[in-house]
């Protein structure tokens, strides 16, 4: 088994929105030029046409694994199938060097009227895997799948578990140079999702170059050790997991936060100080705010997100605190947290409140905040523990 | 296994690498091919009444229909349904079952495949290929049914039958061609299936099948040879069931109207073997955007 590579340079991908052309006079001499090796105008755009992918560049080698997340039609996928092959660029080059093996769509090849037997071979040849590989990989394959049982009924039958589980399986058993992850981790129950999670992380402490698309942000964080973020098909930022996540999740709330109604009160700025602290630390968020026109049932709000979950830990808001904004005018509000979380990377968002209407109205600004390991406690709550000391009587 | 490293520049690529990818790709995915054979053949007999049978019935109904033309010819003046005249249509009947056949299933082996074509790479030649190594494994079962029945239509052995060995391999070349091409064009336009239909359906009056292309007189003769297939099918019979030696031409014992000359061989071979390579490339060079347009 070899390590293998992947690069990525200037890929840009054109796509055509609405339907092809299909007519023969439309297409014919499309065709002609490209078998003749004239491509029509790489660099620009005709009408109906958009890039799907711009000026991707990346380089992995042993040990890089990569997370690329982004909102639906970001173009975390297009960049899979440049990967895989199934897709070429417009312009630029993909190059992989050494066996790719793609957790996408597992059971794509699977024939609903062969058995289970019969698929595993036909899928695993699919994914380029030789028959005597399979067979002597067989039993295993079976047995990471759980359908012993079913293993010559036609998989017709199967439930979409058991479909998802077999092909996952025969995909686990494949020793690529190159793995790539399309959300195929999540399927099956919480037991086969671990042992799926568990096949992957093996082959990234392999030092398999990885690259995996997951909305699942804890995901891209525990197995990653880069990521981009990519939005409409460009790169919007790349950095470590922590921090692409971060920037992606305030970039995807400034975005939602011009389709907001008509609010009184605006955040201009947020800031943590410290930026950097420790668990059970502690840190201020000041926001500054301005309120115009007429007074109303509005409030200010602060949400501490973690970065590598996107997951909210924290979230409270001026009025629940008791504290009273003035009418009009501008004014700061600062807030001091106690860091009871574990360590990592979060987000402080602030954002407008109406407790008339009880939603929130308007996103504001958001600030990065990292929290290092404390003294005080591991984990993830701080629980307040009591220890005593106490004697005993025998 | 070692999944070639493939990159793309905007730069074009000669037809001699392109033709080198193919080879080296069909290499690569040699178990790929076997397996999805495998596939075609199994679910075409799952689930079946009478399975293989089919791979000898198929042609078998041509030979009837073909024995059935010739009485009514025979009745209005012809030369009667003879036993040398069975043998010429069932070979020439095996062998057009084994084009129309592959054609059938090659046409939609791409479009048919939509979540293997979108979702995995491989090369997509080995898709229409597959349908036609299924429809190979069918005429060899033909074949050895034919092998059996021809001694008893009164066919002998002789040297000059071993001229279908080229001819078999241009007819797979060229049934290959034809499977390449209309699985590419059914890809972009979803009537080609249809034009496909209309072959499936009449081609074979277009074709020397029940007929010999002799019997279309001394011009229809000629243009008859011209559909590619028609030397081939007719250098079958010639060959296998009239002894002739292909290398020599036959002419009409009475009018003198060319039966078969070499050349029919060598235009045979050439739009075999041509149209392998040209539909080859073409498959090559349109199939990575098979994805976007499937």
């Amino acid at each position: 088994m070899s390590i293998g590579r992947v690069e990525f340079r200037s890929v840009w991908k054109k796509f055509r929105v609405g339907p092809v052309n299909d007519r023969l006079r439309d297409v014919l001499p499309a065709l002609a030029k490209r078998a003749l090796g004239l491509r029509p105008g790489a660099a620009a755009l005709a009408a109906g046409e958009f890039w799907a992918l711009k000026e991707l560049d990346f380089a992995l080698g042993p040990g890089d694994s990569l997370g690329i997340l982004g909102a639906n039609g970001a173009g975390k996928s297009t960049a899979l199938k440049l990967l895989t092959g199934i897709l070429r660029p417009t312009r630029g080059s993909c190059r992989t060097v050494g066996r790719v093996g793609a957790l996408i769509d597992v059971a794509a090849g699977f024939h609903p009227d062969l058995s289970g037997r019969e698929n595993v071979y036909l899928q695993g040849a699919i994914m380029g895997m030789p028959q005597r590989e399979i067979a002597r990989k067989f039993d295993e394959i079976v047995a990471f799948s759980g359908v012993e049982y079913f293993i010559d009924t036609p998989v017709k039958r199967y439930s979409s578990g058991m479909h998802a589980r077999l092909g996952f399986a025969i995909a686990a058993h494949l020793d690529p140079d190159v793995l790539v992850v399309d959300e195929a981790i999540a399927v099956g129950d919480a037991a086969f999702q671990r042992k799926a999670f568990d096949r992957v992380r093996t082959l990234v402490q392999r030092e398999i170059p990885v690259v995996l698309v997951s909305h699942q942000l804890d995901m891209i964080s525990a197995l990653c050790n880069q990521a981009i973020w990519l939005e409409r098909g460009a790169v919007a930022h790349r950095g470590s997991p922590a921090e692409c996540i971060a920037e992606y999740l305030a970039g995807t709330r400034a975005s939602s936060a011009a389709s907001a109604g008509q609010r009184a009160t605006t955040i201009t700025e947020v800031a943590c100080e410290p930026k950097l602290a420790i668990s059970g630390g502690k840190t201020r968020v000041a926001l500054r705010c301005e309120i115009a026109g007429r007074p109303s049932a509005e409030t200010v709000g602060l949400r501490i997100r973690s970065a590598q979950s996107g997951e909210v830990v924290f979230e409270t808001s001026a009025h629940q605190q008791g504290c009273a904004l003035p009418e009009a005018g501008s004014f700061a509000v600062e807030i001091d947290l106690t860091l009871n979380v574990p360590r990592g990377l979060y987000v402080a968002e602030a954002f407008v409140w109406s407790y008339s209407a009880g939603r929130e109205i308007g996103a504001g600004p958001s600030a990065r905040l990292e929290v290092h390991a404390g003294p005080e406690f591991d984990g993830s709550v701080q629980m307040s523990p009591a220890f005593r000391l106490r004697e005993l009587t025998a | 296994m070692q999944q070639p490293a493939q990159t793309t520049e905007t730069t074009s690529i000669s037809w001699r690498e392109d033709l080198a990818t193919i080879g080296r790709d069909l290499v690569t995915f040699r178990e790929l091919l076997v397996q999805l054979t495998l596939r075609d053949l199994r679910i075409r007999y799952k689930q079946a009444a009478i399975g293989i049978a089919w791979a000898v019935l198929t042609p078998l109904v041509v030979v009837f229909a073909g024995w059935l033309v010739r009485l009514a010819l025979g009745s209005l003046g012809g030369a009667p349904a003879g036993s040398t005249l069975m043998a010429g249509i069932a070979v020439k009947s095996l062998a057009w079952a084994f084009f129309v056949g592959s054609l059938s299933f090659a046409t939609t082996s791409v479009t048919g495949n939509l979540a293997l074509v979108t979702k995995t790479y491989f090369p997509r030649e080995v898709l229409p290929l597959a349908a036609v190594l299924a429809q190979g494994v069918d005429a060899a079962v033909g074949i050895v049914a034919l092998a059996i029945a021809l001694p008893l239509l009164g066919v002998g052995a002789a040297l000059a039958q071993l001229w279908i060995l080229p001819l078999v391999l241009m007819l797979v070349a060229f049934t290959t061609a034809v499977a390449l091409l209309s699985a590419c064009a059914n890809v972009f336009f979803r009537d080609a299936r249809h034009l496909v239909q209309l072959i499936l359906s009449f081609g074979i009056f277009f074709t020397p099948v029940l007929f010999d292309a002799a019997a279309l007189g001394p011009t229809g003769g000629v243009v008859a040879m011209l559909n590619p297939l028609a030397p081939i099918l007719e250098g079958l019979r010639l060959a296998l069931v009239e002894h002739h030696d292909l290398a020599v031409p036959l002419l009409a014992p009475e009018s003198g109207a060319v039966l078969w000359t070499p050349l029919y061989l060598a235009y045979a071979a050439l739009w075999s073997l041509g149209g392998l390579v040209g539909s080859a490339l073409l498959f090559h060079r349109s199939e990575f955007v098979y994805a976007e347009y499937v």
